[in-house]
């Protein structure tokens, strides 16, 4: 074909090359025939006749060039054109010319056409697919999310059952079918290689698209404007559906993230800005910037999704961190001060150095450095010095998300093991002796368990005695339980050294802790990750809608059959097979919102579909699960014959889209939306060892 | 001593159970009590530890594993791991001691109400050392009021006499069964369980140990 073509525009070109020139060339004559003068007049008369006659040609070719000229010509000319056309050969020759012109200019055209239209539709295509900041803001002015990012969450949660691994999205994009993947190892292996090529490719030219790198730096905005809706500081109604459905609180990093991942068109995209997202939470770690959306140092909340905790761990240890240096830092300062305090005091036998230093003086009248000491602990003194009792800086404990719960509680049934506990008691043994040199066991259970210690009635306030003995028995006593033979917390004590807190061994590792989610980020299951961002974003959509129907008494009624049963169906362990009716409930209070007299009408109808009794069965709580049955039976059936037709067009309008996109950048078909997601049965095949539907199975 | 394990087939029910508490009310004693007839002095509980008792109530065989706290402040943060998941939660003060009374509610009812991620688990409240009835400070009155106020059952008991120890945690269980999302855990948990076993054929069973 570009053969072709630059046969035709070699044509084309030649072709107005010799037009021009020869209509240049008619200008010069006509010039000359002005010019003529009459003193040669026969002469020029024999000359002009002959031009004449050539002009006459040109004349005849420029007309079917639709060129004008300035003159018609005189009769002379005319004559001559007549003469002209008895020659049929020239005639026929200037037409032949006139074609080749015309058909040369026709397919440049069209390839010049098509080659636009096909960038065009490129970049058209390429707009399309990546979400922009702009338009995600303006979505903000709509009160919730649209239904359709859910939606699209929604088909990522299905599509994604069928694989382990997010990385499986892009491959799955290149139109690769299984069986050619079996075709044999070295093929598979050489594909492999190619697929990683080309995937690396593309995650590089994803990353650096100015709209993605634009939509993540919104996202990480510390100012946290991004996508923010609630504006009002008075609303101080805060609804409690976020945790009851294991969401994500108002306006977090996660909400925002669900609506931007919602917002992409293809699961590949999805799946390599999660990647970037990754990426910037690695490098928010190394520079030790918090996350915005995200309490800077809050252990983690149970109650909000897997992902929520996990970033507050990120924050949580950010901010470990930092403190752990500036203690260090401080540490450091008061012993070099202290050491420099020491060699001043040798000068000055029994001066006592002031400064912020503090000081323990044992019983020899000794005076030790306390190291990590918080502050004075009550009116407590210590046992055999008679010097106050200090609290002192302790190890912060392990940040636990209930993933890690889980399994250190496998462990402790597997085990037996009671190491934790024993690792955090001898820590503080240590750091109260570096706080409190003379320190004894007694002075530590005084301070850390004091129902352990019983103060005798007969205890004097005579600190000068010299018989220990005599004054610690006479002034109290550890409990029955803690004198016991072989009691673990007088071992532990005699192995304890005086350490601060900030010196010992790291109880928990932050920097294991982080690099732990990271890892576990990057291998991600898709359908664990779009199902928290799915029923984040939904708790998301419904706590704002409780906020702003809270007044309303006759939308409220309809918003709370459908809270009910999104909480329900949330916290039973068959949520998977109730995607598509909770998103028929989110379209249900969207349309609520901002179509309330619809909502209302489809109220009505409701209501009137209904006997007296069934009405009282219906708010009896004694029936929970005949009520939930009714009400999904309702809005099943309702938003079937409402809604179905409109939802299955746009579920083909995006499969159209992806398939033509993919025809069009990839000439490969996809097969993305071709297959049927796999039916319930097969879901969750017996060797899944922790899924609820395999327990049914071995029943 | 050992405690009692069960085959991963003898039991229809699993349920946890969480000991809370000040430290010294005697919440270790309470379940060794239980376990077993011993009425000694128990050392201190280092952070947690567990124990295993098959039991029979209603008709059904249960396992019960039970989780004791140690009740210090400075183990609040490694003991609020084990509230996760808990079906039964049990919240003892010292009826000789009125702070550990006090406690219950402007501590351990809101550490409750902060860890525990099962919003229909049932607690119970449970004073004892009764024995020392020369020294008790709080009247069952007190602790019946409370117990409404909590949204809890009652019983008052000792562990040294053992003296109504059995009937608190057969009385929980019988509670616990009564409420059906709680039933289901503890009916997927055996299924579970199965499922584990079945994989790992030469894992050896596990139980409840002392360190």
């Amino acid at each position: 074909m570009e053969a072709h073509a630059s046969s035709f525009v070699s044509k084309a070109r030649t072709a107005f090359h010799s037009a021009a020139a020869k209509a240049e060339r008619v200008l010069m004559d006509f010039k000359i025939d002005l010019d003529s003068d009459k003193q040669f007049h026969d002469e020029f008369g024999r000359q002009r006749g002959d031009e004449s006659a050539r002009s006459e040609k040109f004349l005849d070719e420029l007309k079917h060039i639709k060129w004008r000229p300035p003159h018609i010509g005189t009769k002379q000319d005319w004559q001559d054109r007549i003469n002209n056309m008895r020659k049929g050969r020239k005639e026929v020759e200037v037409t032949d010319k006139v074609g080749d012109v015309s058909m040369a200019s026709a397919p440049f055209y069209d390839e010049n056409m098509y080659i636009l239209n096909v960038k065009n539709d490129l970049d058209a295509k390429a707009s399309e697919a990546i979400p922009s900041v702009e338009g995600l803001t303006a979505a903000t002015k709509y009160p919730i999310p649209p239904s359709s990012v859910l939606k699209q969450l929604a088909i990522a949660i299905e599509s994604g059952r069928q694989t382990n691994s997010m990385k499986d999205f892009v491959a799955s994009s290149r139109g690769s079918s299984p069986a050619r993947e079996k075709a044999g190892l070295s093929l598979s292996s050489v594909k492999a290689l190619v697929l990683r090529e080309k995937e690396d490719k593309l995650t590089s030219e994803f990353s650096s698209d100015e709209k993605v790198v634009y939509l993540i730096n919104s996202l990480f905005d510390q100012e946290g404007e991004f996508l923010k809706r609630n504006s009002d500081p008075e609303e101080t109604f805060i609804s409690s559906l976020p945790r009851d459905i294991h969401g994500a609180p108002l306006e977090s990093l996660v909400v925002k993230l669900a609506e931007v991942i919602g917002n992409f068109k293809t699961l590949r995209e999805m799946s390599l800005f999660w990647s970037r997202v990754v990426d910037e939470l690695r490098k928010h770690w190394s520079e030790e910037k918090h996350l915005p959306g995200i309490p800077p140092d809050d252990i983690p909340d149970l109650k909000s999704c897997l992902l929520y905790q996990q970033f507050q761990v990120i924050n949580c240890c950010i901010s470990r961190k930092k403190r752990h240096i500036i203690a260090t830092e401080s540490l450091d300062t008061m012993v070099m001060e202290a050491n420099s305090n020491a060699l001043e005091s040798a000068n000055y036998t029994g001066k006592i150095p002031t400064g912020p230093l503090l000081y323990a003086r044992l019983r020899t009248g000794e005076l030790v450095l306390r190291l990590g000491a918080d502050c004075p602990s009550g009116d407590l003194t210590l046992l055999e010095t008679g010097e106050p009792a200090y609290s002192p800086v302790t190890q912060e404990g392990p940040l636990l998300t209930e993933d890690l719960i889980k399994e250190t509680e496998e462990f402790v049934l597997r085990t037996g093991s009671v190491g934790a506990g024993c690792s955090q008691l001898l820590s503080d043994m240590q750091a109260f002796k570096a706080a409190n040199p003379g320190c004894i066991l007694e002075d530590f259970v005084r301070w850390y368990s004091p129902p352990d210690w019983s103060e005798s009635e007969g205890s004097t306030e005579d600190r000068d005695s010299s018989y220990g003995g005599e004054s610690m028995s006479t002034r109290g006593q550890l409990s029955l339980r803690m004198q016991k033979e072989g009691n673990l917390w007088r071992e532990l004590w005699e192995t304890s050294k005086p350490v601060p807190a900030v010196k010992q061994a790291p109880l928990y590792d932050e920097d294991l802790a982080v690099e732990d989610i990271l890892d576990a980020f990057e291998d991600i299951q898709p359908s664990e990750l779009f199902g928290q961002l799915f029923v984040s974003l939904l708790s998301f959509g419904f706590a704002i809608a409780e906020t702003m129907l809270y007044g309303d008494l006759d939308l409220s009624k309809l918003f709370n059959d459908c809270k009910e049963y999104i909480v329900t169906t949330c916290q039973s362990d068959r949520f998977n097979e109730k995607i598509d009716e909770l998103v028929q409930m989110y379209e249900t209070v969207e349309k609520m919102l901002l179509n309330p007299d619809e909502a209302l009408k489809m109220k009505h109808m409701e209501e009137s579909t209904m006997t007296t009794d069934e009405s009282k069965r219906r708010f009896s709580t004694g029936e929970p699960k005949h009520r939930f049955k009714r009400l999904s039976h309702i809005f099943g059936g309702k938003d079937k014959l409402l809604t179905r037709p409109v939802c299955k067009n746009e579920v083909n309008d995006e499969e159209t889209q992806i398939r033509h996109s993919f025809s069009s950048f990839f000439d490969s078909k996809s097969s993305l939306f071709s297959k049927k997601p796999p039916k319930p049965g097969n879901l969750y095949p017996a060797e899944q060892p922790l899924s609820l539907e395999s327990d049914r199975t071995v029943i | 001593m050992s405690s009692s394990s069960g085959q991963s087939s003898g039991y229809d029910l699993s349920f946890k159970i969480l000991l809370i508490g000040d430290s010294a009310v005697g919440k270790s004693s309470l379940l060794v009590s239980f376990i077993s007839n011993s009425a000694e002095d128990i050392a201190p509980t280092i952070g947690v530890d567990f124990k295993i008792k098959m039991l029979t109530v209603g008709g059904k065989r249960l396992k019960l594993t039970i989780w004791d706290t140690a009740g210090q402040e400075r183990f609040r943060t490694l003991t609020s791991s084990y509230y996760r998941g808990a079906q039964g939660i049990i919240l003892v003060y010292d009826v000789t001691r009125r702070d550990t009374f006090t406690n219950l509610s402007l501590v351990w009812s809101k550490e409750v109400e902060l860890y525990s991620t099962n919003q229909n688990c049932v607690k119970m409240l449970v004073g004892n050392k009764v024995d020392r009835d020369s020294e008790r400070v709080v009247s069952k009155e007190e602790g019946l009021a409370l117990a409404e106020e909590l949204g809890c059952l009652f019983f008052e008991c000792s562990a040294k006499t053992r003296e109504n120890v059995e009937r608190c945690f057969e009385e929980l269980a019988l509670k616990i069964m009564e409420v059906p999302s709680l039933l289901e855990e503890g009916s997927t948990a055996v299924k579970r369980n199965i499922l584990k076993q079945q994989q790992q054929p030469q894992a050896s069973e596990f139980g409840g140990c002392c360190s």
